[in-house]
């Protein structure tokens, strides 16, 4: 690629421009085109398997017409959506609202550029990595609370509000569990944090004590709440706002807040994956770096993805709670259990500097039990209900 | 400004200094989750509200007035749309009372048919209710299941009377057909594989800690309230009040059946909440079904129907009758003036009566619990209108 | 008065314990059977053919077998049935010039199949119905005037009489209000045929 840019200097274009601004420019505009093209995918791929995955667990088949097994129904939604009418309400602030959904993307997809795929395939590895990021998906907010404002419509903003509302206080219990692990490993970088950790589930984070384990599910609601995700979609709350913040957005505008919410699925994920679950590591297989850079990709996302559909089961099976419920479990649980970790965690990294590996090792076999519980519970209800079984996802 | 008819002040809320200005909002006619096109114009000073005041007749259809048109036995297809989710019950009114005027007893068979009709109707209802209650809370999945099972009972009286939502099963003098010839084994089958769903949906969404949350302690209704301003069925018995017509006025062949009615136990919250009114459908159900396993074993042999003119004109004067709906006690009033041609008929619902405490019960509730509070009372709209 | 700390713990272990609970619920929904049926094209039978023999669907007159006796059209509360019948004064026999049925209009109440003293106007499994027209909606079955039938003891006309015995075996599952009994002239052509 620099030749091909040193080519391009040589003939004149770029005038008058330093070769270091244009190399850097190009390295920015190939990481942009990479980032957008895989995030835009995963995150309609996403809406696509959120609908069958939600289909089976309500007793139905989703969408199976629009190509093989209706894979290429995302596709259709998103052209359709580009296809429609862009409303702006006449009293709306027109600024503002056209902006909106840009601010929110922006703030979705920057958190990409430090998203540890593999031990080489990350676009910038920060030595403020996890900060970085959760800096930059607080953003959404800001366009969320213009969103909810300039579309002129009191039930858009009541959504905005309770999102803002929710999002800043959710930082809180977020940044708390993430500070655990940092204490742990005295590193903000997400490959070191990756790197701290092993490839089998004896070595991750999340069985490290007691205190992980706890802050791991702190961490979790945390990050659901600041994704908008039921049990915490008042802002969007279908059955009531209609559609919350996004009622006045219609199409390729409405298509940016889609697929930031489901993107954002993916980012949540991939941040419980790398501070808790062991990120791309994986056994040393092979010598060959392209093969081993490859499974460790398939790896992270595999993991992440597991993630994105816990949160889509999630999704499916809790109510959401109201605004005032939302607010006293962060205050009045989250926070001071978020605290109680931080200081516990603290007090073990004292007392074990690399870890205790016994209370490790117990802690990983209580979580395998509980598993095992997990799935004795679903043959009960499978048994109890008495329903005729089919275990292949397509039809 | 003013709003439908009602003038609406906007209203300064001075706080140490801070003015605020209260809110109006329009929870239109349009909208995902009040049961049918009903409206409210809800005050509110940020989530809390000040008032939530109704706005009915949207689907007015003038199906009283229609009476007076079609004759006694024509009518008997518009009572379906009274109240199409439990219809079984608005036949079963019509047909009450046209006997009651006319004078004529409808056979035991018939009777025993039209109570196994009624309570399938029953918890099919009910499966509608709890399962868009739990929908407008923000479960998804719960709904789906009770719409599956309720799919199962709209099989089972397409077998019966050949429609699945308005079912003019009913005539005056009986019901039109008697049960198909394996109806009993039928729904015995689907009563055994329906109290485990029950029991599922109990672990899924009844006992989940946020949903209890949820409805636990919104809008209590105490017992003097419930009585005071009219409401019925589970919506009374949830506030404490043990009053069923099935009970205290019984009609048809309740009175040789045995079975409990279910009132206000508060498990979760207060007695006369939500939940309460929640818990009660469900149990309901359960008792549904009892009534049902009994009613295939007592069932006498004989005739559906007792013989009515076609040109039937009952002699001139009037009749009330009360019947247990899904919704509660539904009346039905009829006038007669000795034609073919009802003089007047007069329908009450339920929820009509349930419309007028929402206002009283939503100050101090926060928006969300508007939804909540509409969806307990489980109100539908073409019987609010009519 | 229950001890604040252990609500407050109460809360997170319901909290917890419940939320696991439910969770188990949906997971064993992954490898159920879903209960949709994938119509029209994916269905084992056409859907026409699964429904029951009751089933009130779209109204059908067999013409060759209808009295002209105008109860239908007496019977139906919303005059969605438009007959047209008149009594020739030479040959005393009724003549169907017009018999429209207006589907659209219609509520699939069952009311005029009751009545009729033969059977011919009749519910069919048919429900698909859906058109682009308004003027489609309405059907009609008389295309040029046609005399009425006049029932007889036994039905001996190889082409009337198969029609006859369905419109019969029909009455017989929808039994009038009168309580049951059936046009006279059937019990005969039951057991001639």
């Amino acid at each position: 690629m620099q030749a091909f840019l040193d080519q391009l200097i040589a003939d004149g274009y770029f005038a008058g421009v330093p070769p270091q601004l244009v190399y850097a420019i190009a390295i920015v505009a190939a990481a942009a085109v990479v980032i957008f093209g895989f995030v835009l995918n995963v995150a309609g791929v996403t809406t696509f398997i959120e609908r069958r995955v939600w289909a089976r667990i309500q007793s139905r088949i989703g969408p199976n017409r629009v190509g093989p097994q209706g894979i290429l129904q995302w596709l259709a939604d998103g052209i359709k959506l580009l296809m429609k009418e862009e409303l702006v309400p006449a009293a709306a602030d027109a600024t503002l609202f056209k902006l909106a959904p840009y601010v929110v993307v922006m703030g979705f997809v920057a958190a990409f550029v430090a998203m540890p795929f593999s031990s080489v395939l990350i676009a910038a590895d920060l030595n403020l990595g996890i900060l970085y990021i959760t800096a930059v998906t607080s953003l959404v907010v800001v366009g969320i609370l213009m969103a909810g404002w300039a579309s002129n419509n009191k039930w858009s903003l009541i959504g905005g509000i309770r999102s803002a509302a929710q999002i800043v206080s959710y930082e809180i219990p977020a940044a708390l569990s993430i500070f655990t692990i940092v204490l742990i490993t005295g590193t903000l970088s997400m490959q070191s944090i990756i790197k701290a950790q092993g490839w089998a589930p004896w070595d991750w984070f999340l069985f490290y004590s007691p205190f992980t384990f706890v802050s791991f599910w702190i961490l979790f609601t945390a990050l659901l709440a600041e994704g908008n995700r039921t049990p915490f979609d008042l802002p969007e709350a279908e059955s009531e706002l209609v559609a919350g913040f996004v009622t006045e957005y219609s199409g390729a505008r409405y298509l940016f807040f889609f697929l930031v919410e489901w993107g954002n699925l993916y980012v949540i994920s991939a941040i419980l994956v790398t501070l808790f679950l062991g990120g791309w590591q994986v056994p040393h297989v092979t010598d060959n770096p392209v093969l081993l850079n490859l499974l460790q990709f398939v790896t992270f996302f595999v993991k992440s993805y597991f993630g994105v559909i816990l949160m889509m089961w999630i999704r499916a099976t809790l109510p959401r709670i109201r605004v005032d419920q939302l607010m006293s479990t962060c205050w009045k649980y989250l926070v001071p259990m978020a605290f109680v970790n931080f200081v516990g965690t603290a007090v073990w990294v004292a007392i074990w500097p690399n870890g205790n590996r016994p209370v490790w090792i117990a802690m990983t076999v209580l979580g395998f039990a509980l598993l095992f519980y997990f799935f004795y519970r679903v043959e009960f209800h499978r048994r109890r209900s008495g329903a005729e079984l089919l275990f292949s996802p397509f039809s | 400004m003013s709003l439908a008819g009602f003038e609406v002040e906007v209203e300064q809320v001075g706080q140490q200094g801070l003015e605020t200005e209260e809110m109006t909002l329009n929870m239109g006619p349009q909208h995902p989750s009040t049961h049918g096109v009903l409206r409210f114009v809800v005050k509110a000073d940020g989530e809390v509200m000040r008032q939530a005041i109704p706005d009915v007749g949207y689907l007015h259809r003038s199906i009283e007035k229609i009476a007076e048109k079609v004759g006694w036995h024509g009518f008997m297809p518009y009572t379906d749309r009274v109240d199409y989710v439990a219809a079984m019950f608005c036949n079963q009114g019509w047909g009450m009372v046209s006997e009651r005027l006319g004078d004529i007893a409808v056979p035991k068979r018939g009777e025993y048919c039209r109570v196994i009709a009624a309570e399938l109707n029953r918890i099919a209802s009910h499966l509608l209710s709890v399962g868009t209650m739990v929908l407008d809370i923000g479960a998804i999945t719960p709904f789906f299941h009770a719409f599956r099972e309720r799919e199962k009972i709209n099989d089972l009286i397409e077998q019966l009377c050949g429609a699945r939502l308005t079912y003019n099963y009913m005539r005056i003098g009986g019901v039109a057909w008697d049960l198909p010839p394996d109806f009993i084994e039928k729904v015995t089958a689907f009563l055994d594989r329906f109290e485990p769903m029950l029991a599922e949906y109990h672990d899924l969404i009844s006992v989940n800690k946020l949903y209890v949350e949820r409805c636990a302690g919104v809008a209590v209704i105490s017992p003097e309230e419930a009585v005071n301003y009219n409401l019925v069925g589970p919506n009374l018995r949830a506030s404490g009040v043990r009053y069923d017509v099935r009970r205290d006025e019984p009609y048809s062949v309740y009175p040789e059946l045995e079975f409990d009615v279910p009132v206000g136990a508060a498990e979760h919250g207060v007695l006369g909440d939500s939940y309460a009114r929640y818990a009660i459908r469900i149990r309901e159900m359960k008792e549904s079904a009892r009534i049902l396993r009994q009613c295939f074993r007592q069932m006498p042999d004989g005739p559906v129907i007792t013989k009515v003119p076609r040109k039937f004109k009952p002699p001139a004067g009037d009749a009330y009758i009360r019947v247990e709906s899904a919704r509660g006690d539904m009346g039905w009033y009829a006038v007669s003036d000795g034609t073919e041609y009802p003089y007047r008929c007069k329908v009450r619902t339920g929820s009509f009566a349930a419309m007028a405490i929402i206002d009283k019960v939503s100050q101090g509730l926060m928006l969300a619990d508007l939804v909540t509070v509409i969806a307990s009372l489980d109100i539908v709209a073409p019987e609010v209108d009519r | 008065m229950a001890n604040p700390v252990s609500t407050y713990l109460r809360n997170i272990i319901d909290t917890a314990t419940t939320v696991f609970e439910g969770m188990a619920v949906t997971c064993s929904h992954f490898i159920r059977k879903p209960s949709t049926v994938q119509y029209p094209d994916r269905v084992p039978l056409r859907v026409q053919d699964t429904l029951p023999f009751r089933y009130r669907g779209i109204l059908e007159v067999d013409l060759e077998i209808c009295t002209g006796c105008l109860a239908c059209e007496r019977a139906c509360p919303i005059d969605c049935i438009v007959i047209g019948a008149t009594k020739d004064k030479q040959t005393k026999q009724m003549i169907l010039t017009r018999f429209d049925i207006d589907i659209a209009k219609c509520m699939y109440c069952g009311l005029c199949s009751e009545p009729c003293p033969t059977g011919s106007i009749h519910h069919t499994p048919e429900f698909e119905g859906a058109d682009f027209s308004l003027e489609s909606m309405i059907r009609r079955y008389v295309k040029e005037p046609v005399a009425a039938y006049k029932p007889k003891k036994v039905e001996t006309d190889p082409v009337v009489a198969p029609i006859l015995e369905r419109g019969m075996r029909y009455l017989e599952e929808f039994a009038a209000p009168e309580g049951g009994a059936p046009a006279p002239g059937a019990d005969e052509a039951e057991s001639a045929a």
